[in-house]
C-alpha cells in the first residue's frame, strides 16, 4: 500500500516537471500557431548552460535560474527575430505557416549535432548540494530536487497566469493571439510580441533545465525524451492552455509511475497514449482547450 | 585544331586525376562501419570509432597489407542512430555506393540483426565486434563473424560467478531481481536468467524490463525496493544505467550483490556520472584495463593520451577487429569477399596486438563465432584515484591482493 502512496507521490512530482517542460511549448503555439519542434533542443541548450555554471562556479543550482532564464530569453527572442520572423513575413499571406514548422526541426537537428559537435556524447552529471538528498518520511523516499521543481512549476505557472489575465504586455499577446490582424490594427506591434512570446518559451525551457540538472544527466540529445512528452501534455491540456500544461504533465507522471506498479514499466507509455486517444475521442480540444479553429 | 590548345591541358588534368584516383583505389582497402553515432548509444559508438581509427593508423604506418603490396585500410564510417532502419539503408549504400571491401559493426544487436542479412545477400564478409544477441551467428550465415562473446554465454557466466561468490563468501542468495531494457539485448538476456535462475533454484521476486528511454525511472525502482532481492540482475544501456543507479542509491536499495552486464555499465561516462553511487556493483565484461596480459599497457596507455580514458571492452574488440580484418587480407592475399570469407572461417588470428585481449587467438567456429571469446568479472569500487573496476573473476585473473566485497554493507 505504501508503495502506491509513493508511486503517487513522485509521479505528482516528477509530472510536474514534465509540465513544466510542456508550458514553453504551449505558450509558444497558443500566441504564434507555431508548433516548436526544437522546444527539446532548446530545453538541452539551457541545460548545458546551467550544468556549465553550476559545475564552474560551484553554487547552489537554483541560483542558475536568474542567469540561464535571461540567457534562454535573450536566446529565443533572437531566435524568433532572425530566423523565424523572415519567415513568417515571406508566408504572410498563407493561413497555415508550415514552413515554419520545417524550420523549427531545422534548428532542432542543428542545435542536437552543433552540442554533439562541441561537448561530446558522453552524459555530464552537475554534483550540486542538493543532488541525491532525499526528504523520508514514513519509509517513503521523495527526491528534494523534484520536490523543489514541483515547487517551481507551480510558481511559474501562477506568474504566467497572472502577466497574460493582468499585464498590459499579457493583454497584447492575449489579443494577438485571438486575432493577430485585428490586433494590428488597434496599434500592438505583432512582431514584437511574437519575439517576446518565444523569448518567454525559450525562458520556461530555461526554468526547466535549472530544475533538472541537479538530478538528471546532460546530454546533446537530452531534450527528445522529454520533447515527444511535452507534445502529448499540450495536447492532452489543451493547446495554449498553461494550466492545462501544467495538469496534462502531472496527469501523465502519474500514470507513468503509477501504472509502473501494476504492470511492467514498458507498458505505461501504452497507458499514456490510450489515456491520450480516450481524451481526445471525449474532448478534442483537450482538458482544458477552447473549441477554437487553429 | 584550335579548340585543342585550350582543352588540352584541362583534358590532361582529367586524366591524371582519373589516372590518379584508379591508381590509389587499388591500393585500399575500404573497411565500412556502422555503429550509433548520434542518439542513446552515441557515447559507446564513439568509443569505437576511436579505437578503429587507432589500430588503422598502426596498421597503415606498419606498412598496411603486405600481401597486397602494401595496401593501406580506409575506413568509412556511417551512423545508425541505433535504429534498425537506419542500419540496413547504411549498409546498402556502403556496399552498392561506395563500395567497400569489409563491414563491421554495429553495437546494438537490434540494428546487427538485420544489417548483416544485407551483407550476407550481398556475400560481403561482416565482422561483428560486439553485439551479443546469440541468433546473430545462428541463422547458418556464411559472412558473419562474431569476435565477442554471445549473450548466453555472458548471462552463464554471471551466474556461475554468483554460485562461486557464494560458496567462497559463505552467504546464500536465494531471492533475485532482473531489471532490463526493454530491446533485443536486454530481453535476450532475460530469457537465459530466468532459465539459469530455475535451474540455480532461485526464486524470482521481480522481472522488469523498462523502456531505454524513459526520462523517470524512480517506479521501477520503487518496484525493486518493494520486492526486497538479494541480488539484482541488470541489463541497461548508459543512459537508464546512471539513472538507475542513481536512483537505487537515492531510495536507498538495499541489497547483497549487483550484477550488471556491460554495456552501459562499463561505459566511462557511466562512473564519472554515477559516481559514488557505483560503489560495490559487479559487471561483467569481456576485457578490462588492469588484465595481466602482453602489450596491454602499451596499448591502453596510447589510447589513454589519444583520447583521455581508458579502453573498453567495446573499443578493444573493436580495435581487435581491425587485426582480425589485417590478418585476414594477408593470408587471402586478395579482396575477394569469398578469398577473405575462407581466410577468416579457416585460420586462427593471433596477431601480436591481439594478445592484449583476455584469451591468445580469435578463432572462428563453423557459425562464425569466435569460440575462444570469454568473460571476467569486475568490481567497481571507490579508491584514492577516484572509481576502479576491480577484476575479480575467474579467481586465476583476480588482480592481486584485492579481495571482492560480497555481500555489499547496506547504504
Amino acid at each position: 500500500m505504501i508503495g502506491y502512496v509513493e508511486s503517487l507521490l513522485n509521479g505528482i512530482l516528477m509530472g510536474s516537471i514534465y509540465g513544466l517542460t510542456a508550458v514553453g511549448l504551449t505558450l509558444i503555439f497558443g500566441v504564434m500557431k507555431v508548433v516548436n519542434f526544437a522546444h527539446g533542443s532548446i530545453l538541452m541548450v539551457g541545460m548545458f548552460a546551467a550544468y556549465f555554471f553550476v559545475t564552474l562556479t560551484g553554487v547552489n543550482p537554483y541560483l542558475a535560474l536568474p542567469v540561464v532564464v535571461p540567457l534562454l530569453f535573450v536566446f529565443g527572442f533572437a531566435m524568433q527575430k532572425f530566423i523565424i520572423k523572415p519567415i513568417f513575413e515571406a508566408e504572410k499571406d498563407v493561413r497555415e505557416p508550415i514552413t515554419v514548422i520545417i524550420v523549427t526541426t531545422g534548428i532542432w537537428y542543428v542545435l542536437d549535432n552543433l552540442a554533439l559537435l562541441l561537448f561530446g556524447a558522453q552524459f555530464r552529471v552537475a554534483k550540486t548540494s542538493v543532488t541525491g538528498k532525499m526528504l523520508e518520511i514514513f519509509d517513503m523516499y521523495f527526491l528534494w530536487p523534484k520536490i523543489i521543481g514541483a515547487g517551481i512549476t507551480l510558481l511559474l505557472g501562477l506568474y504566467l497566469y497572472w502577466f497574460l489575465k493582468y499585464s498590459r504586455m499579457g493583454k497584447a499577446v492575449r489579443a494577438t493571439s485571438l486575432d493577430r490582424e485585428a490586433a494590428t490594427l488597434m496599434g500592438i506591434k505583432q512582431n514584437r510580441i511574437y519575439n517576446i512570446v518565444f523569448g518567454l518559451g525559450c525562458a520556461c525551457c530555461g526554468v526547466a533545465a535549472c530544475v533538472l540538472v541537479p538530478f538528471y544527466y546532460v546530454y546533446p540529445t537530452v531534450g527528445v525524451p522529454f520533447d515527444i512528452k511535452a507534445f502529448i501534455i499540450v495536447v492532452l491540456g489543451g493547446l495554449g492552455s498553461i494550466p492545462g500544461a501544467i495538469l496534462g504533465g502531472i496527469i501523465l507522471g502519474v500514470i507513468e509511475t503509477l501504472g509502473a506498479q501494476f504492470m511492467a514499466a514498458t507498458w505505461t507509455e501504452m497507458l499514456i497514449y490510450v489515456f491520450f486517444l480516450l481524451v481526445l475521442f471525449v474532448k478534442p480540444s483537450g482538458l482544458f482547450g477552447l473549441k477554437q479553429d487553429y | 585544331m584550335k579548340i585543342d590548345r585550350k582543352i588540352m591541358p584541362l583534358l590532361l588534368t582529367v586524366l591524371l586525376v582519373a589516372f590518379l584516383g584508379t591508381a590509389t583505389a587499388a591500393e585500399t582497402i575500404r573497411i565500412g562501419n556502422i555503429i550509433p553515432l548520434s542518439g542513446p548509444s552515441a557515447s559507446v559508438g564513439i568509443q569505437g570509432k576511436k579505437a578503429r581509427e587507432m589500430a588503422v593508423a598502426e596498421i597503415n604506418e606498419a606498412g598496411g597489407i603486405k600481401a597486397l603490396g602494401g595496401a593501406k585500410l580506409e575506413l568509412d564510417f556511417a551512423d545508425s542512430k541505433s535504429d534498425p532502419t537506419t542500419g540496413v539503408t547504411e549498409a546498402e549504400r556502403l556496399i552498392n555506393n561506395d563500395k567497400v571491401d569489409l563491414l563491421t559493426g554495429c553495437w546494438n544487436s537490434a540494428v546487427t540483426y538485420p544489417t548483416t542479412q544485407v551483407a550476407e545477400r550481398y556475400g560481403i564478409p561482416f565482422i561483428v565486434p560486439v553485439s551479443v544477441r546469440d541468433t546473430i551467428t545462428e541463422r547458418g550465415f556464411k559472412n558473419v563473424f562474431r569476435i565477442a562473446a554471445k549473450d548466453s554465454w555472458w548471462a552463464r557466466d554471471q551466474f556461475s560467478f554468483l554460485a562461486d561468490m557464494e560458496k567462497e563468501f559463505g552467504t546464500s542468495v536465494k531471492k533475485v531481481a532482473f531489471v532490463y531494457e526493454n530491446g533485443d539485448w536486454g530481453t535476450g538476456f532475460a530469457e537465459q536468467w530466468r532459465t539459469l535462475a530455475e535451474k540455480a533454484g532461485y526464486q524470482v521476486v521481480l522481472d522488469e524490463a523498462y523502456p531505454s528511454t524513459a526520462s523517470d525511472l524512480t517506479p521501477v525502482v520503487i518496484k525493486l525496493k518493494r520486492a526486497k532481492p538479494d541480488v539484482v540482475f541488470m541489463t541497461s544501456n548508459a543512459a537508464d544505467a546512471i539513472l538507475l543507479t542513481n536512483t537505487m542509491a537515492e531510495m536507498k536499495v538495499n541489497v547483497k550483490a549487483i550484477i550488471t552486464s556491460g554495456g552501459g555499465h562499463a561505459d566511462p561516462s557511466f562512473l564519472e556520472a554515477a559516481g559514488q553511487n557505483a560503489d560495490y556493483i559487479f559487471d561483467i565484461v569481456e576485457w578490462e584495463a588492469d588484465l595481466n596480459r602482453i602489450g596491454l599497457k602499451e596499448t591502453n596507455a596510447k589510447f589513454k593520451s589519444l583520447y583521455g580514458h581508458n579502453l573498453t571492452g567495446e573499443a578493444v574488440d573493436a580495435y581487435a577487429a581491425m587485426y582480425v580484418i589485417k590478418d585476414a587480407l594477408e593470408k587471402a592475399g586478395s579482396t575477394d569477399p569469398a578469398a577473405l570469407r575462407k581466410a577468416l572461417s579457416e585460420n586462427k588470428f593471433c596477431d601480436g596486438n591481439l594478445q592484449m585481449l583476455a584469451y591468445d587467438c580469435v578463432d572462428f567456429d563453423s557459425t562464425g563465432q569466435n569460440k575462444n571469446a570469454n568473460l571476467v568479472i569486475v568490481q567497481i569500487r571507490k579508491t584514492d584515484h577516484g572509481m576502479d573496476r576491480i577484476t575479480v573473476w575467474p579467481k586465476s585473473v583476480r588482480r592481486a591482493g584485492y579481495t571482492p566485497v560480497f555481500p555489499q554493507p547496506a547504504k
